[in-house]
């Protein structure tokens, strides 16, 4: 290990995250939406999360076959971490005040809104631009601002994109119909994504003062994924089919069944790997075999389903671990399949801080997944999930927009500010205190 | 094409593409044009994504690969190639400087620390200790410039456990890996076995998808990384393991599992959290559909004509919809009515039904499930700039998957597609190190470059 790495998960409390100082306003819903600005939190910017009161983010109702935490939705706790939380209702004049206050002192706000709500909310890039000329500006949907599609008034959302881009029909086994990923792929990528536009445009306006207005479609931005798929299909003039399992670019690389019925996942394709490969199947010499000692000739179809079945043969006389502990042994790429449970109990996943407890005022210690990019001088954290609609309004107000205790009163009585509504996901879970949480307490 | 009718809001639409169409992308500035990046990336496409993602940007960006090429510039269906590049490499080779450079000789590495201190930001994708071992691993490289962002992508980190593992980074283990393959697939039903249906186990997706998110990820990380050492005068290490950059895109697996036990297991084309949303057959083949409210979900059952028949009117939550016996009831109702139409004639239905439905302008979510080549022949992607072929001196007219976000002030562009290995020796070394032709000689003789 080197030396940078030392301590890393014992250290991470003693350094900065990257984006300390960065302040960020969202304005989003479900997953495509929200999931950027996590990432942005995760690194310590600063989030506020506004949400429509009383009901706020439709995620607060989703749940795996009825299972909540607290009765609190796994999934918005899962995407949301790290954020301040503020009910703004952004319908009425007054909202859109508060927030173009808040804009002006802001640098970055995420929006996931049909195309030009924005606008008649009086909060459009034009609006802001006004109040802050460096604001970076990003509005993320299915299908962008402009184009048939977005002026056909179409809703989205991820199983939308992975139909429309092509993603779920390459991702079957031959002959069976296109398959869903378990993952809401479309949605995170797209929010992942999203941050690589944000942070670019971060430094461009570092250098020139300049902000600017993204517009991202979360279709478009999946088909970027899809590399080989486009020039194949230009140049080779046909479209590309589902192999299942089977890596079609790459000569091995496919999941088998093992004697223990449990999968395993190996790769091959280096000289040196395929050797191992051979080698650990005690059939060295099928590595000077002119149907697969190139890579490229081994990746014919012919000469790669012949090689795959002659593995395949082989794996179903060993275990799952036997094939990982092979792939450690001759050099080529291995694993067993792993789900929830390994994810739970690996010890690399918890040794490197990726799997790690939250201890939160309001929701207790609970298991969750870190940032998975380790930074030797700002190590991202998670450190809090999330809260009620409405729970930090006071603490925001106050810091911000420095209002005191009677003027934010004021603003609850004209329905500009919101508190949760008492309904499952909104309100604090039932064994809050009181108390817990709060930043300013009342 | 028949004229259609535009919307209340196509003011808005012609303003804002009058401000991001990428068609007017090289009117525009760049924002990453001040970094310079060396991306030692090998075996592995995250690595080349990652910097493909950042050289889009403008970073002036080094792709260095051992004397004969990386092996990446092989991957490709069915081994083909176009002027003896595969398809993976030709798409991600975009806009860099591919030169070649032999690490295994002191002289090599001499050269890559000479590189290093003009450098911003370095890429590798070796396994762990490996850059050590040569003496190019991140300590010695920061003593010679200690405002390099270097950024590991690996299949076990640079830390924990496994991490000493000597194995490279390969996609499809990292998705077998990352706990996302499990739970995706064809459920098989009971009483069968995968002697008879194969096909219903574990499926990884098709695209290279664990490899694009650690590539991501990083791009992220080093964004990030570039703003805290524009404050700080600091540069530092990033380490990205591919299967966990691609498991925290996994959602409520590891939760569930460690609060009550539960493994989630496949659903098929369902979904385990939400309702309305799965994929349905049609006449022609199949669409996505979806309502994650409950008034969506009541418009796609009037959309069908079962409004009255199934009691609709009397649904006041979605909640019970969600739960896995109840899926599977309705989802066996919906079939058979979805069938009756093509995909087409439903995605027109719903478009309808927002304007004169009972419940407009709510309306469900349809999409047609298409192949990716009826993706990359729609006129709608072309014209908003998605596949617009890159005009490539080496390779011709090259379609690329671009423009994946649009902005008003620097977006990202596609100037050529890739690079023959060791092109831009003469270039890069010439710029960077002062190599003429007679150095150049000299190096590519003892096997160097």
């Amino acid at each position: 290990m080197p030396d940078v790495f030392k301590d890393y998960v014992k250290k991470k409390f003693s350094k900065p995250g990257p984006l300390k100082g960065v302040r960020v306003l969202e304005v989003c819903t479900l997953l495509f939406g929200p999931s950027g600005p996590s990432f942005l939190a995760e690194m310590g910017a600063e989030v506020i999360k506004i949400e429509l009161p009383p009901a706020g983010d439709v995620t607060r109702s989703l749940n795996p076959f009825g299972w909540f935490y607290k009765e609190q939705s796994p999934m918005f706790m899962h995407i949301n971490p790290n954020k301040y939380y503020m009910a703004l209702d952004l319908h009425i004049d007054m909202g859109q005040q508060i927030f173009k206050e808040l804009a002006a002192k802001a640098d970055i706000i995420e929006f996931n809104l049909r195309p030009g709500v924005t606008r008649r909310w009086n909060i459009g890039y034009e609006h802001i631009k006004e109040v802050n000329p460096g604001i970076i500006y990003i509005e993320k949907n299915g299908f962008g601002q402009w184009g048939t599609y977005a002026e056909q008034d179409r809703p989205s959302n991820d199983g939308a994109s992975q139909a429309l881009a092509g993603y779920a029909w390459m991702s079957s086994f031959p002959k069976r119909p296109p398959l869903k990923q378990s993952i809401w792929i479309c949605d995170y990528y797209g929010g992942l994504m999203g941050e690589v536009a944000v942070l670019a445009a971060l430094h461009h306006r570092r250098k020139t003062g300049k902000g600017q207005f993204i517009e991202m479609s979360q279709t478009e931005n999946i088909m970027r994924v899809m590399n080989w798929v486009w020039p194949y299909q230009q140049l080779a003039g046909k479209g590309v089919e589902p192999t299942g399992n089977r890596d079609q670019c790459i000569c091995p690389a496919d999941t088998f069944l093992c004697a223990d019925n449990r999968l395993a996942a190996l790769a091959a394709p280096g000289p040196d790997e395929f050797l191992g490969l051979c080698r650990a199947m005690g059939r060295a010499e099928l590595a000077a075999d002119p149907r697969f000692q190139e890579h490229t000739v081994r990746l014919q179809d012919e000469n790669a389903l012949a090689i795959l079945k002659i593995i395949a043969d082989w794996a179903r006389t060993k275990t799952a671990d036997d094939l990982e502990a092979l792939g450690k042994e001759f050099g080529f790429a291995a694993t067993r399949l792993h789900n929830a449970k390994d994810m739970n109990e690996d010890p690399q996943r918890r040794e490197r801080g990726f799997v790690k407890e939250i201890d939160d005022p309001l929701y207790g210690r609970y298991v969750e997944h870190e940032f998975p990019v380790m930074m030797s001088k700002t190590p991202p954290k998670i450190k809090w999930t999330v809260r009620p609609v409405g729970f930090d309004n006071e603490f925001i107000m106050a810091k911000i927009l420095g209002r005191n205790q009677t003027q934010i009163d004021e603003l609850y009585l004209h329905g500009v500010l919101g508190k949760w509504k008492d309904m499952q996901g909104r309100r604090p879970p039932s064994d809050w205190d009181g108390q817990a949480g709060y930043i300013i307490r009342r | 094409m028949t004229e259609r009718k535009r919307p209340k809001w196509a003011d808005w639409a012609d303003h804002i593409r009058s401000l991001d169409d990428p068609a007017k992308n090289f009117d525009k500035p760049e924002a990453l044009d001040d970094l310079t990046i060396i991306d030692l990336s090998s075996r592995s496409m995250a690595g080349p994504y990652c910097s493909s993602l950042l050289a889009e940007l403008g970073a002036e960006t080094i792709r260095i690969e051992a004397p004969g090429g990386d092996q990446v510039r092989t991957y490709s269906p069915n081994g083909f190639t176009h002027r003896g590049t595969g398809m993976a490499y030709i798409q991600e080779g975009r806009n860099k400087y591919h030169i070649t450079l032999n690490l295994e000789s002191e002289e090599g590495r001499d050269i890559l620390k000479s590189l290093v201190g003009q450098a911003d930001i370095l890429i590798e994708t070796f396994p762990a200790g490996k850059m050590d071992a040569w003496g190019v691993g991140y300590e010695e490289l920061a003593k010679i410039n200690p405002r390099l962002i270097y950024t590991s992508i690996t299949g076990y980190g640079q830390f924990g456990p496994e991490s000493g593992r000597n194995q490279y980074d390969y996609d499809n283990v990292a998705q077998a890996r990352s706990g996302v393959q499990y739970a995706t697939g064809e459920v098989l039903p009971e009483g069968k076995t995968l002697e008879d249906m194969p096909y219903a186990t574990s499926t990884k997706a098709g695209p290279w998808i664990a490899w694009a998110v650690s590539g991501t990820f990083a791009a992220v990380g080093i964004l990030a990384a570039v703003y805290y050492r524009e404050m700080t005068g600091e540069g530092q290490a990033l380490d990205v393991s591919t299967p966990e950059a691609y498991e925290r895109l996994n959602d409520y697996m590891l939760h569930w599992y460690a609060d009550q036990g539960v493994i989630n297991e496949r659903f098929g084309n369902l979904d385990t959290c939400l309702w309305l949303y799965g994929f349905y057959p049609t006449k022609d083949g199949g669409v996505f559909l979806g309502g994650l409210r409950l008034e969506m979900w009541k418009a796609f059952v009037d959309i069908v004509g079962k409004y009255d028949e199934w009691g609709a009117e009397e649904w006041t939550t979605l909640a019970p919809f969600m739960k896995k016996d109840w899926q599977l009831k309705y989802q066996a109702m919906i079939n058979p009515e979805t069938l009756k139409y093509t995909s087409q004639e439903l995605t027109m239905k719903s478009i309808e039904y927002a304007k004169k439905g009972r419940l407009a302008p709510i309306t469900p979510v349809v999409a047609e499930i298409v192949p990716p080549w009826a993706a990359m022949h729609d006129e709608v992607w072309r014209d908003r700039g998605v596949f617009t072929p890159v005009q490539d001196p080496v390779y011709g007219s090259i379609v690329c998957a671009q423009s994946q976000w649009k902005s008003t002030e620097t977006p990202p562009r596609t100037k050529w597609a890739c690079r023959p290995v060791g092109y831009d020796n003469g270039f890069v070394y010439l710029k960077y190190m002062g190599y003429g032709p007679v150095k150049l000689r000299e190096l590519a003789e003892k096997g160097i470059i």
